[in-house]
C-alpha cells in the first residue's frame, strides 16, 4: 500500500481577516483507508491547436482500470508563461466527436461541461469518478500557438 | 491589490520505484492578467443532514457578469469517517466524490445556467452528519434573483 499526501496551502489578503487554508490529504481507495497504489506518472504535452483534446478517457488507456466505484484524483497544470493563455478544462463525452455539444447548451447525452480555465501557472487538484463516457477529462487550449500541458493520475 | 496564493505539495516514498515530489505555487490573477483576485465568500463550514443535491455554488443567470472572470473553489470533507463521502458536480456532471479528509482545488467558469457546483452527502454521510468546508475566491461572481 502506497502512501501519496498532497499538501494545499492557501493564504489570502482579500479581506481585512488574512484567510488561510492548509490541508493535507492522504489519496486512499475509496472507502477505505488503504491508500492509492497506481499513477499514470507525470505527463507533459505540447499542444498546437485550439482543438479540444481528451486527456482522460473512461475506460481506455492506463486509467482502463478506474470506475464509478474507484477512487482517482487528477492534477493538472498550466506551465506556460504567458498570463493571457489558458486552458479550458472539461469534461464531456469523447466518443461523441463532432456531435459533442457545447458549454451552454441545453441539457443533452453530448453535452460537454467546463469546469474552468487554468491560466499561466495555474494548477488544480480534483476527484475523478469514471462513471461513464460523459465524464471524459479533456482540456481546450486559447490558442494555437504552442502551449504545454502537465497531468497525472493517481488512482486505483 | 490583494495577493491570494495557493500551493500543492504531492509527495510519495512508496508510490513508485524512487520518491516523487512535486510542488507548485500560484498567486491567484484576475482573468488574462497580473491582477490579483480580490473578492471571496469566505469560508463556509456547513453541517448535512441529508442526501440531497445542494447547490453550493447556485444556477447562474443568462448572462452571467462573471462569465470570464477567474474563480477558484475549495470543498474540504471534514468527515473523519472514511467510508463517508459527497459527490462533486457541476451542472448535474459528477466531478468526483471526496472521501474523509480529501479536498479539491479548481477553477470555475461561471458559464450561464451551466455552472451551479453541487455536493451531495453519501447515505452513511447523511445519516451520520457530515461537516463540509468551501469557499471561492473570485474576481466577480453573479447570484441569481428572485427572476432567475
Amino acid at each position: 500500500m502506497a502512501i501519496i499526501n498532497a499538501t494545499i496551502t492557501m493564504s489570502s489578503d482579500v479581506t481585512g481577516y488574512n484567510t488561510s487554508i492548509n490541508k493535507l490529504m492522504t489519496m486512499t481507495k475509496a472507502g477505505t483507508l488503504a491508500g492509492l497504489d497506481q499513477a499514470t506518472g507525470l505527463v507533459r504535452k505540447t499542444l498546437t491547436s485550439t482543438n479540444e483534446v481528451d486527456l482522460l478517457v473512461v475506460g481506455a488507456g492506463v486509467v482502463a482500470d478506474v470506475s464509478a466505484t474507484k477512487a482517482a484524483k487528477l492534477y493538472i497544470k498550466n506551465v506556460n508563461s504567458d498570463s493571457s493563455q489558458y486552458f479550458t478544462v472539461g469534461l464531456g463525452k469523447a466518443s461523441a466527436g463532432a456531435a459533442k455539444q457545447a458549454f451552454a447548451v441545453a441539457d443533452d447525452v453530448n453535452r460537454s461541461v467546463e469546469i474552468g480555465r487554468l491560466y499561466s501557472g495555474d494548477w488544480l487538484l480534483i476527484p475523478w469518478v469514471a462513471a461513464s463516457d460523459e465524464h471524459d477529462v479533456f482540456v481546450k487550449p486559447s490558442v494555437s500557438t504552442s502551449m504545454v500541458i502537465e497531468y497525472m493520475v493517481f488512482f486505483e | 491589490m490583494a495577493t491570494t496564493t495557493a500551493s500543492l505539495t504531492i509527495t510519495s516514498s512508496d508510490l513508485v520505484g524512487d520518491a516523487l515530489s512535486l510542488s507548485t505555487t500560484k498567486e491567484l490573477h484576475k482573468a488574462g492578467t497580473t491582477t490579483g483576485l480580490d473578492q471571496t465568500t469566505g469560508m463556509a463550514h456547513v453541517y448535512l443532514t441529508a442526501t440531497t443535491k445542494l447547490d453550493i455554488f447556485p444556477v447562474l443567470p443568462a448572462a452571467p457578469a462573471g462569465q470570464n472572470k477567474q474563480s477558484w473553489v475549495y470543498i474540504c470533507n471534514k468527515s473523519l469517517d472514511e467510508t463517508e463521502f459527497i459527490t462533486v458536480s457541476i451542472a448535474a456532471t459528477d466531478i468526483g466524490l471526496l472521501y474523509a479528509g480529501d479536498f479539491l482545488w479548481m477553477p470555475w467558469s461561471q458559464i450561464a445556467q451551466k455552472a451551479d457546483i453541487e455536493v451531495t452527502p453519501s447515505t452513511g454521510a447523511a445519516a451520520a452528519g457530515i461537516n463540509i468546508e468551501y469557499t471561492c475566491i473570485h474576481e466577480g461572481i453573479t447570484y441569481p434573483t428572485s427572476a432567475d
